[in-house]
């Protein structure tokens, strides 16, 4: 492990008061000895970081994906005290809301083998990659109701059932988005785009239920073993990467004005109560609520697709979970034996609500939220269930994904696309992209093994394992 | 003048080298370009870019945000950018040529332009700078 981090327990590790000047708590983070080998001084900087920021409560946290980011280390999850307490959107990203969605199917990986026509079918449907645009008619009263609404507009226009905003994390939409503090250029990105899936990491991925290790929580999540599911991993596209880039500019300014010390630009911030901090957390939930929207309209593509290819009802294919995993939120946590209403940060961090905990779907309650963690592109996905040790630790909060061990420039010497595309159809897994480099960037080995990563939360009971799913076809943005 | 990739995990990181700053700024418009499109030539279309700011590293992250956001909206992938800095202002004169699927998807989407690591540095070469673009 690196200089001057000290084991607390076989998985947790702390970052001390003093690693760098100004930390107002420890940090703490979730790593098994083989990934601590991986781990950059890079990312414990700025965990480091979070620490020094006014407000924070207990620790700065980072999961078992934690990775070298900006402003927050990707991975790393903060709560902050709504007095003292600042809100940033380097605790966020550029891509509110970039989450991931799991889809279930009646169709058994029999019924999908040997159908290359599904992956290509898909890729002509759902558009991606750089300048894709969205076959979707967005005017500017729409735009405003997928930022006021979310998934909720897309549902009530026809684009899902209802039943898919009860299996979304709050259901589909935050109340609090307000669109005024949008800006015109964010909203001019905004209207082309949605229901388009962006590029990098960003994939639609069909996949088969290998696995069942909780077959309580598996039955009631609706998952069963070889059913074939659609994940789907996307974001708030431009009108939430433009929001990110107009309110750190107002940040900084804030920062200044509010006489905050701050060892990265990056964690530009305001008090949670400022005209500054509200500014940035209603745009933020308006680019959050624009995320769900457009989640909502690629399900429908997909379903429609589904239901035309294999003559299955639209209905036959039910949301299994939607998780945002960029976003900051009010949620009521214990902190020092007193239930308190705080804001949460979370940057490529999961939320794992436990049993009974608010706004999970009610036939769930007593199971947990249902946590989806995506591999990487011919890796297995996991589904979890949210725990009270998360709650009670981690202010609710689990890892979001593999994280990146290799830089894009490593990857592109070392793997061509042909390659990488050739390995996984020998191993039955279809890729479709729009260039080959993106396959390259994103090849299986540029990832920490994504089984690690879960073995740590499981372990660590940040999330409980309920299954094991297998990529069959992707296509990657 | 030169620009090359240096190595990051999860991120696109530029190291670019200019003689002068203006010919920097130049230079990391390039390398957005070439990050989000692959190749690009020479071509008719002309734009103005025109952002203030209080310090060269917030006036670089301003002039990239823009050309960011200008060739989005309106498709244009900029071969070429003149950049002319007075003090807090910085005018650009841009060119570009259409966004083309068949020649532009080479690339991948750049999400947002950081002030993580941001720094201008200057020697007796020139200028130099380390700048993180999200992927």
């Amino acid at each position: 492990m690196l200089q001057g981090i000290t084991r607390i327990s076989t998985l947790e590790w702390e970052v001390p008061i003093g690693f760098v000047p100004g930390m107002r708590v420890p940090g703490r983070f979730f790593l098994s000895e083989s990934l601590g080998k991986i781990l950059e001084p890079g990312a414990v900087q700025q965990l480091a970081n979070v620490a020094t920021l006014p407000g924070i409560i207990k620790n700065s946290l980072a999961m078992p994906d934690i990775h070298w980011g900006y402003g927050f280390p990707i991975g790393g999850v903060a709560a902050f005290d709504l007095t003292e307490g600042v809100i940033s959107p380097g605790g966020v990203g550029f891509d509110i809301n970039c989450g991931v969605r799991l889809l279930a199917t009646p169709l058994a990986q029999k019924d999908v083998a040997g159908r290359k026509d599904l992956i290509e079918n898909l890729f002509h449907a759902v558009p991606t990659g750089v300048g894709a645009k969205s076959a979707q008619k967005v005017t500017g009263h729409v735009l405003d109701q997928m930022m006021i609404k979310g998934a909720r507009w897309a549902v009530e226009a026809g684009f899902g059932k209802r039943n898919d905003l009860v299996r979304c994390e709050e259901g589909g939409f935050m109340k609090d988005a307000d669109p005024k503090e949008v800006s015109s250029k964010a909203k001019q990105r905004g209207i082309p785009q949605g229901g388009t899936l962006g590029s990098g990491n960003h994939f639609l991925e069909l996949q088969v239920v290998r696995e069942i290790y909780d077959e309580v929580a598996a039955k009631a999540f609706g998952l069963l073993k070889d059913q074939v599911c659609c994940m789907i991993h996307c974001g708030s596209r431009g009108l939430g990467h433009q929001t990110c880039t107009d309110h750190i500019k107002i940040l900084e300014a804030a920062t200044k004005k509010y006489q905050i010390k701050l060892p990265d630009r990056q964690l530009a911030c305001a008090p949670i109560s400022s005209r500054e901090g509200k500014a940035y957390f209603g745009a933020m939930a308006a680019s959050a609520n624009y995320a769900w929207a457009n989640r909502q309209l690629i399900t429908h593509t997909t379903r429609n697709v589904l239901a035309k290819m294999f003559s299955i009802d639209y209905g036959e294919m039910p949301l299994v979970y939607d998780v945002a995993h960029n976003v900051a939120k009010f949620e009521e946590h214990v902190v020092n034996g007193k239930r308190e209403r705080v804001c949460v940060h979370r940057k490529g961090a999961t939320r794992s609500f436990g049993s009974y905990a608010p706004d999970i779907p009610s036939e769930l309650s007593q199971i947990g939220q249902p946590v989806i963690i995506p591999g990487s592109m011919g890796t297995s996905s996991f589904v979890l269930r949210g725990t009270l040790t998360a709650m009670e630790r981690t202010f609710g909060s689990t890892c979001h994904g593999a994280g990146r061990v290799m830089s894009r420039t490593q990857a592109k010497k070392k793997f061509s696309g042909r390659d990488v595309m050739a390995s996984l159809a020998l191993r039955g897994i279809l890729v479709k992209a729009p260039n080959e480099a993106a396959i390259a960037d994103e090849a299986p080995e540029v990832y920490k093994p994504s089984e690690e990563v879960v073995r740590v939360v499981h372990d660590a009971g940040l999330s409980l394992l309920v299954a094991r799913l297998d990529p069959l076809g992707v296509i990657k943005g | 003048m030169s620009f090359k990739e240096i190595s990051h995990t999860a991120d696109v990181k530029i190291q670019a080298r200019a003689p002068t700053l203006e010919s920097l700024f130049s230079e990391t418009c390039n390398a957005l370009m070439q990050v989000m499109y692959g190749t690009s030539r020479k071509g008719q279309i002309k734009r103005e870019i025109v952002v203030t700011s209080d310090d060269t590293e917030s006036l670089l992250l301003e002039f990239l945000s823009e050309v960011l956001f200008v060739s989005e909206v309106e498709g244009i992938v900029f071969s070429d950018a003149r950049v002319r800095i007075n003090g807090p202002n910085l005018q650009a004169e841009m060119e570009g040529e259409p966004f083309n699927k068949d020649r532009h998807a080479q690339g991948t989407e750049v999400k947002g332009i950081s002030y993580s690591g941001l720094s201008i540095r200057q020697d007796a070469n020139g200028y130099m700078v380390d700048i993180l673009f999200d992927v």
